[in-house]
């Protein structure tokens, strides 16, 4: 069954890579693929939206990745959403923090396909 | 303070595993110190505070920033938007900072960044004010030129 995504992140442009990288892996996901432009928005999406995995930036204007993870591990709907953070920080602290949050998985940016598609699979099934 | 050795290759380095790995592209040093950017051009800036703190910034001319963005989004010249070439050059400046960041890690101790930001204009160029170091590598991307530049200063100065 087609796996539910939303993309998280203040850029445009990064959105639309991380969707494009997705569309060319070869993995089952949904026709539509949500996108927000911050934790707060993203925190909407999720309310309205049966949402499997969340891709999400740690680095953004008004609501950042690691508020989001711990705002949307209070709400007991989001228990089985799968989150992945995608980001440039690369320090072990911040990497295991946010998993500690809450987050199932981290890409660090810049990022190859394979890199997205090998942190997705496992969510896959 | 670091050595600027230490941070032009680190930031040479970075800017090559950025470029070829999300827009396929060679980065290769070029030696035209001072060299400043000619025409419209874009300065996509990020600051970092810490126990070091400055700035990062990437300044190119629009023509090379579409050039970014194309390699960048797989997509078609006429395809992108104004607002995407843009975008492009604020990512490719935060990018360029995380690795760097990385790089660096051992000897600047932890950095925090801003949300980058990108101006347009005519010879742009950035400051830090007196006591600040300045590293600038211009290099060639493909056929195009840009220029990196970082400007830091200890934080307890």
């Amino acid at each position: 069954m087609a796996k539910s995504l939303l993309v998280v992140d203040d850029s445009a442009t990064m959105r639309k890579i991380i969707t494009r990288t997705i569309r060319k892996a070869d993995l089952s996901v949904e026709d539509e693929i949500l996108e927000a432009g911050d934790g707060s928005e993203a925190l909407e999406k999720l309310e309205g939206n049966s949402v499997d995995i969340v891709l999400c930036d740690i680095n953004m204007p008004g609501m950042d990745g690691r508020t989001f993870v711990k705002e949307a591990r209070q709400i007991p709907s989001n228990a089985n959403t799968k989150i992945i953070m995608i980001s440039t920080e690369s320090a072990d602290e911040v990497i295991d923090g946010v998993k500690a949050d809450g987050a199932n998985g981290y890409v660090t940016k810049p990022f190859t396909p394979e890199t997205i598609q090998k942190e997705l699979a496992p969510f896959m099934e | 303070m670091i050595g600027q050795e230490t941070f032009a290759d680190a930031l040479l380095d970075g800017a090559k595993e950025v470029f070829e790995t999300m827009m396929f592209m060679t980065v290769e040093p070029c030696d035209e110190a001072g060299h400043v950017i000619g025409g419209s051009a874009l300065l996509g800036s990020i600051t970092f505070t810490g126990d070091i703190e400055g700035c990062l910034t990437v300044c190119c001319s629009y023509d090379c920033a579409k050039t970014i963005a194309v390699n960048m989004l797989g997509a078609e010249d006429e395809e992108l938007s104004e607002d995407e070439v843009v975008d492009a050059v604020g990512e490719v400046a935060n990018m360029l900072l995380g690795s760097l960041k990385s790089r660096i890690a051992e000897t600047a101790g932890e950095i925090q960044v801003s949300i980058p930001s990108v101006v347009s204009g005519t010879e742009l160029v950035n400051s830090l004010g007196e006591g600040a170091a300045e590293i600038s590598q211009v290099v060639n991307i493909d056929e195009e030129t840009a220029r990196f530049t970082l400007l830091y200063r200890d934080a307890k100065v």
